[in-house]
């Protein structure tokens, strides 16, 4: 009755929010000669996101009054800059814009700013009374910072160690993911039957909540029930040499958490990778193949010197989103090994950041060991897709 | 260096029959043009050569040897595609030696191949370009490239200039018939556009729905078209079309229509496909509609037009004429001083008519 109660709840506010939208857009219908003064867009979208935030503010009661001012004075900067200093045929674009941006600049940058406040500053449980009475931190310069580099996040575990162990991490999750990726890309390029069928269910660890999908795995690693295990003593089972070689049940979870934690999260990130590259194979036009096939080329030098160069452009910036994704990947690790009486020995970087933080309630320290992943991974980035683009001008 | 032949090759796609029982034989160093329509499957027969096709009955010759199972790279062909399919990540250089790289040639040879082949194609200056920073032109000429250093027993041209513009296209055109006889080999080459056809081919393939319509050296398919197909496809202007009735009188057979009586002598038609009654279909070229011509022998007895369109082509001038309810086209040195509506006598030209039987658009004419 209650699970019924809701549904009917949530049902009626997306309805709800449909009817408005097809309200404001009736109106810009309706209204259609306004779409040429040039007051009309700053106007509309300065003005109903704010209302709509009011409205909702009401509703929801709280302090909302001083986030709608502020919301709403935002809005009209924006509008006014837009109206007034961006001129051209890009006003319109940068307009529709805008209201995405805001919500960037609320979720992104303030937080983002305060995170390098804190980092200078020292936050943690001794002084977080003390920050709650006066608002203020005592500042530490770069102490953080020398802290990151030279004591443990964790209990056991040093910096350097976890560093290696995340590096390791993402490259053995990459690597597996591009393969694998590949592979059954290069299948599901083919002429198949119920090709469509296969796509889908190979996609489905991808389009998956993480959370379900990774519990649902740990599961499956289970010491006693899990799938891995039982499979592994019926192998051994039908073909009793395996076990002279050292196969056989292990505790996956307890013994090789890492292990673990990376079979899971390669099986979670090859559907990704599978989607790009099919894309990027879909896309070569199939002449090449007739050509290469002209000249004599075989099938491995097909993919060597035709496929391989060509995926590359679609490969490179889903490398990089997967390095960057694995690298940050806290979800498996932590819904692994996190819970109490979990182990340190598959912490990468920054599940060891997620523990100081709220394990250990070291928040400053970890807002420095949290700009610090982020360097690396921007400068990373910015390093990696350089190397892309110079590589493009090339050809 | 090597013949090629096709024989009852049929090919479908699925349901759809593409090709239906095509023969054709190819000499030893022939240039031969395949033309027909857009849709004929034209590409295909060239694709079925080149072993990217499966055949689906019948049998491909080249040597003598059968080929319907070869591999591609076995059979000794290089193919120019429409689209000339450069790999677009490598660079001129790169295109053109692929083959040989793949072969494990040794390099000073490869070396000396590939600038032998851009010496002649003019390529040298850039070897070392990517395709994209080439025009149309230069990329055509490196798919050519390609294909040259290879050293190929047939080479196998699919509609290269089709993406070129019309200036470029004939610059081209002369740049292939150049280039065959360096090439030392047989070469088949597929278009819709006559005029490459009539240029460049040794002989002509004429298709139309998967099926062969006539096969002879240009002039023979211009003078003699076997059927109504092949003349109205070759030639431009279209052939004019007259359908009627014969009539035959004592031994003399008469084509009649609501508009146009014209007896046909015997050396157009001979005697025994005169048939009283029959019907036919009267081809004429717009060149042998001569429009106020003093007469003389081997022409037909004048007839009264109207002029209703004249289009200036430069030396050459075309005429919109109706006689009747006849459409006629001709056409005629410049200038033609006449209003559009002004009335004007014509006639055929008896030497290079053609006569068609309607009902099944074969050739009765000498
Ligand atoms: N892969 C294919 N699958 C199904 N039908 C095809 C395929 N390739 C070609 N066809 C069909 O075969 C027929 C002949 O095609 P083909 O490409 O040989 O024509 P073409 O003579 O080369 O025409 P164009 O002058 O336009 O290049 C067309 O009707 C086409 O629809
Ligand atoms: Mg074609």
């Amino acid at each position: 009755m209650e699970t019924l109660k809701s549904i009917v709840e949530v049902t009626w506010f997306i309805i709800l929010v449909a009817v408005g939208v097809a309200a404001l857009v009736g109106y810009l219908y309706s209204h259609f000669k306004f779409y040429a003064r040039s007051w009309f867009f700053p106007a509309v979208l300065a003005v109903f996101p704010a209302l709509a935030l009011a409205v909702f503010g009401g509703l929801l009661g709280g302090y909302t009054f001083q986030l709608w001012l502020y919301f709403l004075l935002a809005e009209a900067a924006i509008a006014a800059f837009f109206r007034f200093l961006v001129k051209g045929r890009h006003t319109v674009p940068y307009l529709m814009l805008a209201p995405a941006f805001v919500g960037l600049a609320l979720l992104l940058v303030y937080p983002f700013v305060f995170e390098v406040y804190l980092s200078f500053h020292d936050l943690k449980l001794t002084t977080i009374m003390m920050w709650k009475n006066t608002g203020t931190l005592p500042f530490v310069g770069i102490t953080q910072y020398i802290k990151v580099f030279t004591t443990s996040p964790l209990s056991e575990v040093t910096f350097w160690a976890l560093l290696l162990r995340t590096l390791v991490w993402t490259f053995t999750n990459v690597f597996f993911h591009v393969v694998g990726g590949f592979i059954l890309a290069l299948m599901l390029n083919n002429h198949i039957k119920f090709k469509g069928i296969y796509r889908t269910l190979l996609v489905i660890p991808w389009a998956m909540p993480q959370v379900v999908a990774v519990l649902a795995m740990r599961g499956e690693f289970h010491a006693q029930y899990g799938f891995v295990n039982i499979f592994l003593v019926k192998l051994v089972h039908h073909l009793p040499f395996l076990a002279s070689l050292g196969v056989g049940p292990v505790q996956w979870v307890s013994d090789y958490p890492l292990i673990t934690c990376t079979l899971i999260n390669i099986w979670l990130g090859i559907p990704f990778m599978m989607v790009v590259i099919l894309g990027g194979l879909q896309s070569i036009s199939s002449s090449y193949y007739d050509a290469a096939d002209i000249d004599g080329a075989s099938y491995f030098q097909k993919l060597r010197y035709i496929t391989l160069p060509l995926v590359r452009p679609v490969m490179m910036p889903a490398v990089t989103l997967g390095t960057v994704w694995t690298f940050n990947n806290i979800n498996v690790i932590y819904l692994v090994t996190g819970q109490s009486g979990g182990t340190e020995q598959a912490d990468i970087l920054v599940s060891a950041l997620y523990k100081a933080a709220f394990t250990y309630n070291r928040y400053s320290y970890s807002a420095a060991f949290a700009i610090i992943v982020f360097a690396m991974l921007f400068f990373f980035s910015v390093f990696y897709l350089k190397s892309f683009d110079a590589a493009k001008d090339e050809r | 260096m090597a013949t090629v032949q096709f024989k009852k090759i049929v090919k479908k796609f699925g349901d759809n029959l593409v090709l239906n029982g095509v023969d054709v034989d190819i000499k030893d160093h022939e240039f031969v043009v395949i033309v027909g329509p857009s849709g004929c499957g034209k590409t295909t027969l060239l694709r079925m050569l080149a072993g990217l096709e499966e055949v689906t009955d019948g049998e491909i010759f080249i040597d003598n040897l059968l080929v319907n199972e070869l591999h591609p790279s076995k059979r000794e062909i290089a193919m120019v595609f429409q689209d000339y399919a450069l790999y677009p990540h490598m660079t001129v250089e790169e295109n053109m030696n692929f083959a040989l790289r793949l072969r494990k040639m040794p390099k000073a040879e490869i070396r000396a191949r590939v600038t032998e082949a851009a010496n002649i194609l003019q390529l040298n200056k850039f070897l070392k370009r990517m395709p994209k920073q080439l025009s149309g032109g230069q990329r055509q000429r490196v798919a050519i490239g390609r294909a040259i250093v290879r050293k190929p027993k047939v080479f196998l041209f699919d509609e290269p200039l089709s993406n070129l513009d019309a200036k470029l296209r004939e610059e081209m055109r002369v740049e292939i018939a150049k280039l065959y006889p360096r090439l030392n080999a047989t070469i088949l080459y597929v278009t819709h556009d006559q005029v490459e056809a009539m240029t460049l081919a040794g002989r002509i393939v004429i298709m139309n729905h998967g099926i062969v319509q006539q096969v002879g050296s240009p002039i023979e398919v211009y003078r003699k078209p076997c059927n109504l197909f092949v003349a109205g496809f070759i030639g431009s202007p279209t052939m004019n079309f007259l359908t009627g009735k014969l009539s035959v009188a004592d031994g003399v057979s008469v084509f009649s229509n609501e508009s146009v009586t014209l007896p046909i002598p015997a050396f157009v038609l001979p005697q025994k496909e005169a048939l009283e009654g029959r019907e036919v279909v009267l081809g004429v070229r717009p060149d042998d509609v001569l429009v106020e011509h003093p007469g003389g022998e081997k022409l037909s007895c004048k007839m009264d037009g109207v002029l209703e369109v004249c289009e200036l082509l430069g030396h050459r001038e075309n005429l919109y004429l109706k006689v009747g309810g006849q459409r006629l086209l001709a056409t005629v040195e410049a200038f033609f001083n006449r209003s559009p509506g002004s009335a004007v006598s014509l006639c055929f030209n008896y030497q290079n008519m053609h006569v068609f039987d309607k009902a099944t658009g074969q050739r009765i004419s000498e």
